[in-house]
């Protein structure tokens, strides 16, 4: 490996800077974000060396011993292949332009220097993630992603509903994280390693060697994703966290955290069996479909560019089970590209709007904020996957991979979904920057400043061009052992060797913007409640997973813990406590009957003692 | 003379010349006893860097003879096991002098059991002569009554004082009984541990003779280190101690029943550790799932995180039962974490409540804003006691898990979600109700630790975090020694361990 030392730096640099900023220069917030921004940039050049000096198909290890238990070794190893470089570029690249993008965004609020801090401890951990070449190395970045997570969500932890939506964030996670823990912990006991390559030798060799765990197994881990990728039942999370400032929202509940998990199933793609795949591409496709319902009823910007993350990690998800890494990750990375691109345009609307998120309040915006608009259309019609736009290509690659499986009941979900997607896009899209401005903010709105366009520019562009510029040469070469590598105009045409999944998925794109344009250009209401009645409410209501959720599991370990509580105050406690005070009690009394005050009553027993006594020490 | 007899001494010096000292010099009160607790640290951090991992027998060995006929004798010496426990001892023990400016009446007679607290638990984890390992625990339990009793807090301070009295005077007999039964049983003569293990090897104890002494040491040990069902002394007491006593009671002084259960009844009892191992498990569940349920309902700081610390002592006796290397290890990085958290938890938690004059959760809230310092380093202590990785906590929580696996796989299912959701649970409720939302507007006067306040915190957290992202500080100088312990405690039995036979089998075996 050539420039060994330049992972371990970008890893490290964030973490530094974080050090630094708490222990150093909470007091200036310039220093303090030009220090993240720094490190988070020095990371991204430093990538480009690497990748420049070892090519992206290159495949290694660094390592040093972390922990040596008997059988139990862990390395802090670093693994490098095409996947965690391709990473690399996406978490320090589009991690960058956020970090960049922040400076300006947090410029007002007294808690930047804090804000940055946590954005570095953020990308440290993220980093670590994607480097990690063992499963308890993951399941430690894992733990830190989400307690940083944690932090940003409740960054403006004074506001209850940020408190509570950092909280619920945190838990809902830890429901993943037991599985995945335990599921790390059955494949070390079956396979005896944590390392991620002699895992993959050891499954090799012997394809059976979870043996009858081996479903079970697969599905613990998963866990673990559906937790950080919010997939179903463990969604719930994800559009609460949006209380977080939007560039979190944007770096972590958008372009890289929530993707985490799906990263995770393409690094351990070879533990899972066809029966755990199944489960997992069921449950991709479901959460797309559920939360793509949801996002159309949903009226804060923020939220439903959060339902339509749910809805596309789903996508990846999905094409996972249906054993395609390739377009997975490819839909991850154009979906890095657009959603961050979607978020921070949000935020930019956002700021002209002075902090209103709901799109019922906006509209018109189009000619005030110019660059915001056409960065935004950039990233809407990515997002519906219109062609040539970069979410169009990794879409229909998911679409020909259902095919491909003979899977046609998730192809037909994938379909409907991508109508949807491009439908509530649009409705979003058309609400805030068509028809009239409906109310004096929207009046008074005005276009950011350059430190905010320049980031949503740049990936706008990527936006537009991501999707043949040759990254899915570099993923199929790590997934597929005879890959070819295609041209820029090979990459440009690819959709039309699979002609049905892109004609009838650019047909659906087209049907919903449709829609999407007939029922809001120029409405001002919603008329979609009157039309879907209940069906509208249940959808806005999220389908009433919170309330289930409230009902059973919070429910069922308040009652627990009220159980416990009572048993411990009144059994344990009172019991125990009530046996020893008694017992001495009664002893106490017992011999208080020998104490009669009675000389007659103690000088017969003076006698009966010395009589034995005698008897002891003569009658033997 | 050994570096440890210095450890352990100079605070019982220190405690001795403040006998002397008039009662209103209060600045050189305090003075005296923050410098022996900080030269007793200072030279910890040194045997503990100058300790060498793996190294024959003991380390800085000292041996004089006392009561020879009964074989009492002067012994002191450390290896992997109690290196790290008197290293976080020491530590603790200057926090908590630091810690105790919140004592502003009778300070003379706080510090001197203060001092002798700290040197008694100090010297019964170096000692390895079973006497003086008993006696020195005793001389450091006893303050701990005195100081709740006088400087305690709280209405409930006379039941807590009664209760936690009554509890641990019973469970340090019983452990007594156990201990003369053992030295009676072992047939070696002696007090001193080292010879009465190595007696062992060739004679070992009678089967029926384990069978009675385990589980006098099991439970007397048990019950001073809160195992369930015989904790609810401990969130009590914890409640209402000053805090330089809950951090060193909750920190130190707990962990002598567990380092004592490893040291002497493991090695010494293998037959009766091994048909016990399985019931000790199920105990641990007690410990870890039903008393974290009982942490979610408090409605009280510093009770929710006495429960927390029961709680905690759970994965450390699940370590224990797992019988194996893995498990072991886990163990005692746990005691050493956990002796980190436990006193940074108290230590922050009476900051709060010479602030506010209150611990009940719901009237609190928003502290964060008035409170950075205090409010972060409490955020941290909530997150290394939900097992965040970065503390030292993780580690050893983690390791328990992967000992546990083979031996308990469906209890260990349950360790994990007591450490991961029920402690992500009560822990994230109390962050959000304490530090988060909006200020009570009566907290506006509160003020931040300075610089010198913050000084406790800071080295318990540093603390922490060392030995969270270096683990093998410590697992790399307990591995070899506790490898000793688990060959003794597995002896006939290690084929079947090997090829992952539940114990469970054995157990069925036995009985």
């Amino acid at each position: 490996m050539k420039n060994e030392l330049f992972p371990w730096l970008i890893l490290f640099l964030p973490l530094l800077s974080a050090t630094v900023i708490a222990l150093f220069t909470l007091r200036s917030k310039t220093v303090s974000s030009l220090i993240s921004i720094g490190a988070v940039a020095a990371g991204f050049v430093l990538t480009c060396l690497f990748v420049n000096a070892n090519g992206i198909h290159y495949s290694g290890e660094t390592s040093v011993n972390w922990l040596t238990i008997g059988g139990l070794n862990v390395d802090f190893g670093l693994k490098l292949d095409a996947l965690s470089m391709m990473m690399l570029f996406v978490v320090t690249g589009v991690g960058g332009l956020i970090h960049i993008y922040s400076y300006s965004y947090m410029d007002e609020d007294a808690g930047k220097a804090r804000f940055f801090a946590f954005l570095s401890l953020f990308t440290f951990s993220m980093l670590g993630i994607v480097l990690a070449n063992n499963f308890l190395m993951t399941f430690i970045f894992w733990e830190l992603v989400g307690v940083s997570s944690y932090l940003l969500i409740g960054f403006w932890f004074e506001k209850p509903s940020a408190g509570d939506a950092a909280k619920k964030a945190f838990i809902t996670n830890r429901l993943g994280d037991f599985g995945f823990l335990a599921g790390i912990l059955m494949v070390w006991g079956l396979l005896g390693s944590l390392n991620f390559s002699a895992l993959q030798n050891a499954m090799v060799s012997n394809p059976a060697a979870l043996g009858a765990s081996a479903t079970i197994a697969g599905l613990l881990i998963f866990c673990g994703a559906a937790g950080k990728s919010a997939q179903f039942p463990l969604h719930v999370w994800l559009p609460d966290a949006m209380e977080g400032p939007t560039p979190v929202s944007a770096l972590i509940h958008a372009a890289t955290m929530v993707a985490a998990g799906v990263y995770m199933l393409c690094r351990t793609l070879f533990l899972y069996n066809a029966d755990a795949l199944h489960v997992i591409a069921y449950i991709g496709g479901f959460t797309a479909l559920l939360a793509a319902l949801m996002a159309v009823q949903q009226n804060d910007i923020k939220r439903i560019i959060a339902y339509s993350t749910l809805s596309q990690l789903g996508y990846m998800v999905m094409a996972v089970g249906l054993s395609g890494p390739t377009p997975a990750m490819f839909h991850l990375t154009m979906h890095a590209f657009f959603k961050a691109l979607l978020f921070l345009s949000a935020g930019s609307v956002i700021i002209g709007m002075h902090h209103e998120q709901d799109i019922w309040h906006m509209g018109g915006l189009k000619k005030k904020m110019p660059v915001t608009f056409w960065t935004f259309t950039i990233g809407a019609l990515a997002l519906s996957g219109i062609p040539p736009f970069a979410g169009f290509y990794s879409k229909d690659s998911i679409l020909a991979q259902c095919l491909e499986q003979k899977n046609y009941l998730l192809f037909a979900v994938a379909v409907f979904v991508a109508g949807l997607t491009a439908f509530y896009t649009f409705r979003l899209f058309f609400v805030v920057f068509f028809g009239k401005e409906k109310t004096d903010h929207a009046k008074h709105a005005h276009e950011s400043p350059l430190i905010i366009t320049a980031p949503l520019v740049i990936l706008a562009i990527f936006a537009t061009i991501g999707g043949f510029i040759g990254i899915t040469n570099n993923y199929g070469s790590q997934f597929v052992a005879d890959h070819e590598t295609l041209s820029l105009a090979q990459q440009f045409l690819e959709p039309l060797k699979t002609p049905v999944p892109m004609f009838i998925g650019i047909g659906v794109a087209l049907a919903g913007i449709f829609l999407a344009f007939a029922l809001y250009k120029i409405g001002d209401k919603d008329p979609l409640p009157a039309k879907l009645g209940g069906l509208a409410t249940a959808m806005k209501n999220k389908f009433y997973f919170d309330e289930l959720y409230e009902a059973t599991f919070i429910r069922a370990h308040d009652f627990l813990a009220a159980v416990a509580d009572w048993i411990d105050r009144w059994i344990l406690e009172g019991a125990i406590i009530g046996a020893i005070r008694g017992g001495t009690d009664l002893s106490g009394r017992a011999l208080r009957l020998a104490q009669t005050g009675n000389l007659q009553t103690y000088a017969f027993l003076f006698v009966l003692g010395v009589a034995l006594l005698l008897y002891f020490v003569l009658g033997k | 003379m050994s570096i440890l007899t210095y450890i352990a001494g100079w605070p019982l010096l220190a405690a001795l010349a403040l006998i002397v000292v008039p009662r209103n010099y209060r600045v050189i009160i305090r003075a005296i006893a923050v410098l022996a607790t900080l030269i007793s640290a200072v030279l910890a951090v040194k045997m503990f860097a100058q300790f060498v991992p793996g190294a024959t027998g003991f380390q800085f060995e000292q041996q004089i003879p006392w009561v020879e006929s009964l074989g009492i004798s002067y012994h002191v010496g450390v290896d992997g096991l109690n290196v790290g426990l008197i290293l976080m001892g020491a530590i603790v023990a200057f926090a908590a002098a630091l810690c105790s400016w919140e004592i502003q009446t009778r300070e003379k007679e706080f510090y001197i059991l203060l001092l002798v607290m700290t040197g008694g638990i100090l010297g019964a984890f170096a000692s390895l002569d079973l006497f003086f390992f008993y006696f020195l625990h005793e001389l450091a339990l006893v303050p701990t009554f005195i100081m709740i009793g006088v400087w305690g807090r709280g209405e409930k301070k006379n039941y807590a004082t009664f209760q936690i009295t009554l509890y641990l005077s019973i469970g340090a007999l019983i452990a007594l009984i156990g201990l003369i039964a053992l030295y009676l049983q072992s047939g070696a003569n002696t007090f001193d541990i080292p010879k009465i293990i190595e007696h062992a090897k060739t004679n070992p104890l009678a089967v029926n003779a384990q069978n009675f002494i385990f589980p006098l040491l099991l439970f007397g040990f048990g019950i001073l280190v809160s195992l369930w069902p015989f904790h609810s002394w401990a969130p009590l007491g914890y409640g209402v101690a000053p805090s330089p006593t809950a951090m060193l009671h909750a920190g130190v002084l707990k962990k002598f029943g567990l380092y004592g259960l490893i040291r002497i009844a493991l090695p010494l009892l293998p037959q009766a550790a091994q048909s016990w191992a399985h019931f000790l498990a199920l105990l641990c569940v007690g410990n870890i799932l039903y008393v974290g349920w009982v942490a979610m309902r408090q409605k009280d700081l510093n009770l929710l995180i006495g429960n927390s610390s029961v709680a905690h002592m759970g994965f450390i006796f699940l370590g224990i039962a797992s019988l194996n290397l893995i498990g072991v290890t886990g163990a005692v990085l746990i005691m050493v974490a956990h002796g980190f958290l436990a006193a940074l938890t108290f230590a922050l938690t009476g900051y709060i409540y010479k602030q506010t004059g209150t611990l009940e959760i719901s009237a609190l809230g928003g502290l964060c804003r008035k409170l950075p310092f205090i409010g972060t380093a409490l955020l941290m202590a909530a997150m290394a006691g939900c097992g965040l990785p970065g503390f030292a906590n993780f580690v050893g929580e983690a390791t328990v898990f992967f000992g546990a696996w083979k031996m308990f796989p469906a209890i260990t299912i349950i360790a994990l979600w007591g450490a991961l959701v029920i402690g992500g649970i009560y822990m994230t409720r109390a962050i959000r109700n304490v530090l988060h939302g909006p200020l009570p507007e009566k907290w506006n006067s509160l003020s931040d630790a300075n610089l010198w306040r913050k000084l406790p915190y800071a080295l318990l957290i540093v603390s922490l975090l060392v030995f969270g992202f270096l683990p093998k500080l410590l697992t790399e100088k307990i591995n070899p020694d506790a490898q000793k312990i688990v060959a003794m405690a597995t002896g006939n039995v290690i084929a079947a361990s090997e090829t992952s036979a539940p114990a469970v089998n054995f157990v069925a075996q036995n009985k």
